[in-house]
């Protein structure tokens, strides 16, 4: 599923780190990226647009990602769309919370280049398995 | 000043059902109370609470300035990486392009000396140019990735600032509780104030370079 078309979502209520991760995903061949300020922006996104990933930050106000994350996980028709937590929160307990919630994978920042790049290539990787 | 504590003076020390003497430690800690209360309006502390009160907006207001400023300065250098990196991209591989075709030149019909020469310097410069147009992009993606700092710094901002709010809001509480309705805040402005981070709104600030010249000119400068 992986490939130039793969449509990513990025979830960060700092527009830098939203610039950085568009920026890197370009870089890394994914060209096509929309963004959203806070869980609930994504979730109102996701009603009128498909996407194929989630990039996600952890605090954000309104609605944060780990929420975000558990409607994605209890809606039937966004259940198997992979995210991605990029959090500054570096706690056990998060990235255990995350895992629980279903998250595909946990970032912590600040991250590399390298890092983004490896932790996507192993859920793709693991998505292809599944879907084999 | 009314007195918020009840009299303590000649307190009963009637034990309770459990043997302690509940009043008599009432008491004592009545009297503790009011004797920390008279001293610290004895020292002035009341005044150095409302002074803390005043000086925490003030403290947020700078943190938010630095919040505000430091990420400018992150969105002004991302619209240069992200300006300047698909120029280095279109060096890359316009000069990876022209070497090839020179390269096929020299290969059929470029069969002077001079030309020769010509070709091969010029084949050298493209190689260069290419290689110094792929290292300067990913300097750029150094750079850009380098703004991290300011989700990270201004997440921690954030924390202070609200830590600050919370302080702020018992400090003012606690004085409206205990200070003498008379207390009065000591504003005497200096001329050191530092950038000003918040120039609208205040009638006594510039904020602009146009404000400042037009101010001079009105005194006759």
């Amino acid at each position: 599923m992986a490939g130039p078309n793969t449509k990513f979502l990025v979830v960060d209520d700092f527009s830098t780190m939203r610039r950085i991760v568009r920026n890197l995903l370009k870089e890394l061949g994914y060209t096509n990226v929309d963004e959203a300020e806070d869980g609930a922006m994504a979730l109102s996104k996701r009603r009128s647009e498909q996407f194929d990933f989630v990039i996600s930050d952890w605090n954000m106000p309104v609605m944060d990602g780990l929420t975000m994350l558990q409607q994605i996980r209890a809606d039937a028709a966004l259940s198997k769309m992979p995210v991605l937590m990029v959090t500054a929160e570096a706690k056990k307990e998060n990235i255990i919370a995350a895992a629980q919630a279903g998250a595909n994978g946990y970032v912590v920042k600040p991250f590399t280049a390298a890092t983004l790049d490896e932790k996507l290539s192993k859920i793709f990787e693991k998505l292809e398995k599944v879907g084999a | 000043m009314e007195q918020p504590f009840p009299p303590t003076a000649g307190a009963p020390a009637a034990p309770g059902a459990d043997g302690v003497p509940h009043d008599e430690v009432l008491a004592r800690v009545g009297q503790m109370t009011r004797m920390l209360h008279d001293n610290l309006r004895g020292l002035g502390f009341d005044k150095l609470l409302a002074k803390a009160a005043h000086d925490i907006p003030d403290a947020r207001d700078r943190l938010d300035y630095v919040a505000k400023m430091t990420e400018q300065a992150a969105q002004r250098v991302l619209n240069a990486t992200e300006t300047a990196t698909p120029q280095q991209e279109r060096i890359e591989s316009g000069a990876s392009h022209i070497a090839s075709r020179w390269q096929a030149m020299l290969a059929m019909s470029c069969t002077g000396s001079q030309c020769r020469a010509l070709a091969e310097q010029t084949i050298a410069y493209l190689e260069t140019t290419r290689a110094d147009a792929g290292a300067t992009r990913q300097q750029l993606f150094d750079i850009m990735m380098a703004q991290d700092f300011q989700d990270l710094t201004g997440q921690v901002i954030r924390r202070v600032t609200e830590l600050a709010h919370g302080i702020e809001q018992q400090l003012v509480q606690l004085l409206v509780d205990y200070a003498p309705p008379e207390i009065r805040r000591d504003s005497t402005p200096g001329l050191l104030n530092g950038p000003q981070i918040n120039p609208n709104g205040n009638a006594d600030v510039v904020s602009n370079q146009g404000q400042v010249d037009d101010l001079l000119e009105s005194l006759g400068f």
